[in-house]
């Protein structure tokens, strides 16, 4: 208890003394009252105003009880009846209400109030505000559960590097248990030829700066390296003075392994977005060869064909695409026919994308032909497509009935090199195109394993 | 070109539109395409039954790179013009030293590319 100080030593009457007394009381910085035994108020200092908003004047003759929350009072009986048998009760925690009934936490010492002839004739309480230090307490436990939860690597160090905390995650990291690092220097996860890192981090630390999300190389207890992400922060004690360092740690093994991907894929990209370029060039001169006039919507058409091409192979994955698939797709625009007028038959192949490709080219050069001049440009003709295979020998063939009579043509165009060189340089292929006069016959015979790496789905 | 006979050329390039093209464009300015060689196994088996004086090699073929294609040229002393979708620095090593046309390009510039490292 806090007395008023300057007060004179001289002696006094016993009136004094109790007037002294009742003065250090009122004027404590903790809040004192007394009760008698059934809980009626008898004193309530200044502090007990301030801290619980009535004055004395108000409460003193009330019920203590009328500042006890109606849940708490059998547990304020409780000590009361304690207390009056003489016990005393050291800060005790619990609740209080205000005159504006928020409930503020206190920490209360009971003691019996005795007569001198020991009769006890009421109980005081000291009151304590305790909530500033029960909020601290509960962020501080917040924190450590934050910490402890974290998924990353928490660790503290003194400034020599010795461990001074090491939570589950770091545990995780790095495959040492907190007791196998507590004590130990940090130095131990650090490779040998890393080791001056660690000088760096410190002389940082020490100057009061923060080392942020440095990626460097640590070992696991079990001697693997892995790829971190460091932050190094340092930690100061009440007085401002660094004492420490608290580092948090990431494995971004999984980030750095995504982002050689992200590049491997950009250069794949680059590649392929150029190769496209080329193959588009390619058209447009094979187009005007022999100084021919660019045929713009024929050309359009054709990039349709091969951006076709392009959809199927993302579906899967850039891998294969199946041989079926490509036939429907590359007669996507003529599809209306397919069951009818087109008969598709053949087993599932997987193509490579370069045979995709030339397949596909000159799927779209036999269909954009059939519906000008062939088995499309009327109601009544028929086309069937068929593809088999012996496991060595792969076969296809486009067969155009019942169209306009049909005859030979007199220059060879695009279409014409597309569907027989480059499908023969392009696939080591033996390509046959007659003009019987019931219909165009186009036939493609060529090694398997030119134009499929996968074994055969045959399901005949 | 030179008077007489015709300067043997090999191919490679995977994209079958895009060998075919180049075939036509370089027959067309009087060299004899040996080939279109769309692999290695291909390249290396078109070298071996045919003399070339030259050739161009595509860096990339899918899922391989004509690096074995390169090594074995230089063996030969064949000179060659390398073209690639690729950036420079991601081309293998073997193509250090032989000039690169990026994709795509003119046949004039290959042309001229393949004209130098024949008088080398």
């Amino acid at each position: 208890m806090h007395g008023k100080s300057g007060a004179s030593p001289v002696r006094r009457a016993a009136d004094d003394d109790t007037a002294y007394l009742a003065a250090i009381v009122d004027s404590s910085a903790d809040a004192v009252l007394g009760t008698d035994n059934d809980g009626v108020i008898r004193s309530w200092n200044r502090a007990c105003e301030r801290m619980l908003g009535y004055s004395a004047a108000q409460m003193i003759g009330t019920s203590v009880f009328d500042i006890i929350p109606p849940e708490l009072h059998e547990e304020a009986r409780a000590i009361r009846a304690r207390v009056s048998m003489g016990e005393s009760v050291e800060s005790f925690e619990t609740v209080r209400l205000t005159r504006q009934g928020r409930p503020i936490e206190v920490s209360i010492t009971f003691s019996p109030i005795r007569t001198k002839a020991d009769g006890i004739i009421g109980i005081s309480g000291i009151v304590r505000d305790v909530s500033q230090s029960k909020k601290a307490e509960r962020s501080a436990a917040m924190l450590a559960a934050i910490v402890a939860s974290s998924s990353d690597g928490v660790v503290s160090k003194t400034l020599d590097g010795t461990i001074t905390s090491w939570n589950r995650s770091a545990e995780r990291i790095f495959g040492y248990s907190e007791s196998e690092m507590i004590n130990q220097s940090i130095r131990r996860l650090i490779p040998p030829e890393r080791q001056a890192e660690e000088d760096r981090i410190l002389a940082t630390v020490i100057s009061g700066a923060i080392v942020d999300n440095f990626e460097t190389i640590r070992i696991r207890k079990d001697g693997a390296q892995i790829d971190v992400s460091v932050t190094v922060s340092p930690v100061r004690d009440g007085t401002g003075r660094i004492i420490g360092a608290s580092k948090i740690v990431r494995d971004i093994t999984d980030k750095r392994q995504t982002r050689e991907q992200l590049r491997t894929l950009l250069a794949e990209v680059n590649h392929r977005s150029k190769n496209l370029l080329s193959l588009v060039q390619a058209i447009a001169r094979q187009m005007t060869r022999h100084g021919r006039q660019l045929d713009l919507s024929r050309f359009l058409e054709r990039l349709q064909a091969i951006a076709g091409n392009q959809d199927l192979l993302i579906q899967n994955d850039w891998r294969f695409i199946p041989l079926g698939d490509l036939v429907r797709s590359q007669l996507g625009a003529f599809s209306d026919p397919i069951g009818n007028r087109i008969a598709i038959e053949g087993p599932q192949i997987e193509l490579t994308p370069e045979a995709a490709q030339t397949i596909g080219m000159a799927i779209h050069e036999l269909a954009t032909n059939a519906a000008k001049y062939g088995a499309l440009s009327n109601d009544d003709g028929r086309i069937v497509i068929r593809w088999r295979t012996d496991g060595t020998i792969f076969d296809m063939s486009w067969t155009e009935n019942g169209g306009p009579q049909v005859a030979p043509p007199t220059h060879t165009g695009f279409g014409s090199r597309v569907i027989s060189d480059m499908v023969q340089s392009g696939l080591d292929a033996t390509v046959e195109v007659q003009f019987p006069v019931t219909g165009l016959r186009w036939h493609l015979a060529c090694p398997l394993q030119r134009l499929s790496r996968s074994r055969l789905h045959a399901k005949r | 070109m030179r008077s007489g006979d015709k300067i043997h050329i090999l191919i490679v390039e995977d994209d079958p539109m895009i060998g075919f093209d180049l075939a036509v464009e370089l027959e067309d300015v009087g060299f004899a395409v040996v080939g279109v060689a769309p692999t290695v196994a291909k390249a290396l088996d078109l070298l071996k039954r045919h003399t070339c004086d030259l050739a161009v090699l595509d860096v990339n073929l899918g899922l391989e790179t004509s690096a074995p294609i390169a090594r074995a040229l230089v063996a030969a002393g064949v000179p060659f013009v390398a073209v690639t979708g690729y950036s420079v620095d991601q081309c293998p090593e073997e193509f250090a030293r032989a000039p690169l046309l990026s994709k795509p390009f003119q046949t004039a510039r290959l042309v001229a590319a393949l004209k130098q490292q024949l008088h080398r």
